[in-house]
């Protein structure tokens, strides 16, 4: 059923970008589009967009990696451990829930060490990769998409976002243990 | 808010590097001055009046971990080294860190005088009969303020990093920016939008039914769905510049923007690759076994994201930053 599903949605999603590309052009050019100019007219703004998101990707980049390397992230791990014991979730994770919303590469680096540690079927490893699939890297999201429209006030979107980081986490935790912990 | 995080994150990473380079100095992490017995096995010594000798510095894994009160596992440790010991049997040593290098060298040799390079004293060499083998008595050169040379490190990567990231859009941006341009004059996007109006409505009041940015955010989501990053990317940007042209307060984001960007963070995907890779790599017999439940985590994550958007926008503190605009 698993292996049913997963190749279903890989199959849609290998043949997704040529079908649209086809239909798009196809049914453009059947309604007169003149669709070379169009598509020009739409691409000179991808420079642009990209260039906008530059000050607003450092100025979050910068700060999420001069936390990653002051070792911060231990000291609070050693400061919650003692909480996520009662919600049963194994402290090891504990560094993979608080990364998650700030870096991708860091919260792969700490995914992929904890399956070399724990091993991938371990309940540690299945519980690291469900939280790497629960949810997308908060700060990045939110520094790109602010900033390809100049918006510095972002008002409730970071609470809001990492509430959702949080529910997710405790969704993997729970459904893991409900999965995997006999 | 956004403030408030982001100087926190500053903060507490200078704050804890130095609290921690304090702690390493206190307790002698890395044992400066303090000489280690090693033994030196020769590959090459020098002949006449050379006093270059190659060769493995070789220590096993439990006096190495006494030495610097660790509990690593592993075979015995052998490091390449490069020698310049004259007959005294005093000079100094350097090598490169490598793949076979311990963890703790290999820290101590991100913040070393020369980066990846660890170099220091040999106190005493004595070679065997053979010149095979000897006894060396090291001193590693003094190794401070590791963490703090590494966030300075950090700032000057992540800020390059970013860069790198922004200009690697370039590509992507132009190409789906054009289809989606293309989309739009054929009435596609108007097609698809109007397939979910019973639900974007719900999601997105303040939008009216028809307009582009309601096309671009269904592209968006459904190709995040299915995992097709690169194209998700552009038409997510897309669908913010549309809701941007509905901003009355140009630099604060809507309401709708907040919506948008809850739902694009809780980031539902059908098929998480990226961790079934990972899982595939390190042996897994069943790494497909996560669908299942990073689908429920990430449902959890998204309806837990929209219930809090939709309350906290209704909060005083929120709803003010949108006022001024009118008044």
């Amino acid at each position: 059923m698993a292996e049913f599903f997963r190749s279903f949605v890989n199959l849609i999603s290998v043949l997704a970008i040529p079908l649209l590309i086809a239909v798009f052009f196809g049914w453009g050019f059947a309604k007169k589009v003149k669709v070379y100019e169009v598509f020009v007219e739409g691409a000179k703004d991808g420079f642009n967009t990209a260039v906008r998101i530059i000050p607003y990707l450092v100025a979050m980049l910068f700060a999420i990696g001069i936390f990653r390397a002051s070792g911060a992230m231990d000291l609070l791990t050693s400061i919650l451990s003692p909480v996520t014991g009662l919600i049963g979730m194994p402290s090891e994770t504990l560094p993979m829930a608080m990364m998650r919303p700030l870096s991708g590469s860091g919260s792969l680096g700490i995914m992929t060490e904890l399956m070399k540690v724990h091993g991938p079927d371990s309940f540690i490893g299945v519980l690291a990769s469900t939280m790497y699939g629960s949810t997308e890297t908060t700060f990045y999201v939110l520094a790109v998409y602010f900033g390809s429209v100049n918006v510095k006030n972002g008002r409730h979107a970071l609470p809001a976002g990492l509430i959702s980081d949080f529910f997710g986490m405790l969704g993997a935790v729970f459904i893991c243990r409900i999965l995997f912990v006999n | 808010m956004l403030n408030y995080v982001w100087i926190s994150l500053i903060a507490v990473g200078i704050l804890a590097a130095i609290g921690n380079d304090i702690k390493d100095e206190a307790s002698n992490t890395y044992r400066n001055g303090q000489p280690i017995l090693v033994k030196f096995e020769v590959r090459s010594a020098p002949t006449g009046s050379g006093t270059t000798w190659i060769g493995d510095f070789v220590i096993s894994v439990e006096e190495f971990n006494h030495f610097y009160g660790l509990n690593m596992s592993g075979a015995t440790i052998r490091q390449p080294v490069t020698l310049n010991v004259g007959s005294s049997g005093e000079g100094s040593f350097f090598f490169s860190t490598s793949d076979g290098t311990p963890a703790r060298w290999k820290e101590m040799a991100k913040s070393a005088s020369a980066k990846d390079k660890l170099t220091g004293k040999v106190q005493s060499l004595s070679s065997s009969e053979n010149r095979k083998s000897a006894a060396a008595q090291i001193v590693f050169e003094p190794i401070r303020f590791v963490k703090i040379k590494a966030v300075t490190q950090a700032a000057l990567d992540y800020a390059n990093t970013a860069v790198e990231i922004s200009l690697g859009l370039i590509g992507i941006m132009a190409l789906w920016l054009g289809i989606m341009k293309i989309a739009e004059e054929a009435g596609l996007i108007k097609v698809l939008t109007k397939l979910l109006t019973p639900l974007t409505k719900k999601l997105f009041p303040d939008v009216p039914p028809d307009h582009p940015a309601i096309g671009a955010m269904i592209m968006n989501i459904a190709a995040n769905m299915l995992g097709l990053s690169n194209a998700a990317t552009p038409m997510g940007l897309k669908a913010m510049e549309e809701l941007n042209k509905l901003n009355t307060k140009l630099g604060t984001a809507t309401n709708a923007m907040c919506t948008f960007l809850v739902i694009n963070t809780s980031g539902l995907t059908l098929i998480p690759a990226t961790a079934i890779a990972v899982r595939a790599a390190a042996g897994s017999a069943n790494p497909a076994l996560i669908i299942g439940t990073s689908i429920i985590g990430a449902a959890c994550a998204t309806t837990a994201g929209l219930i809090a958007v939709k309350v906290l926008q209704r909060l005083p503190r929120f709803r003010k930053d949108l006022e001024v605009a009118n008044g």
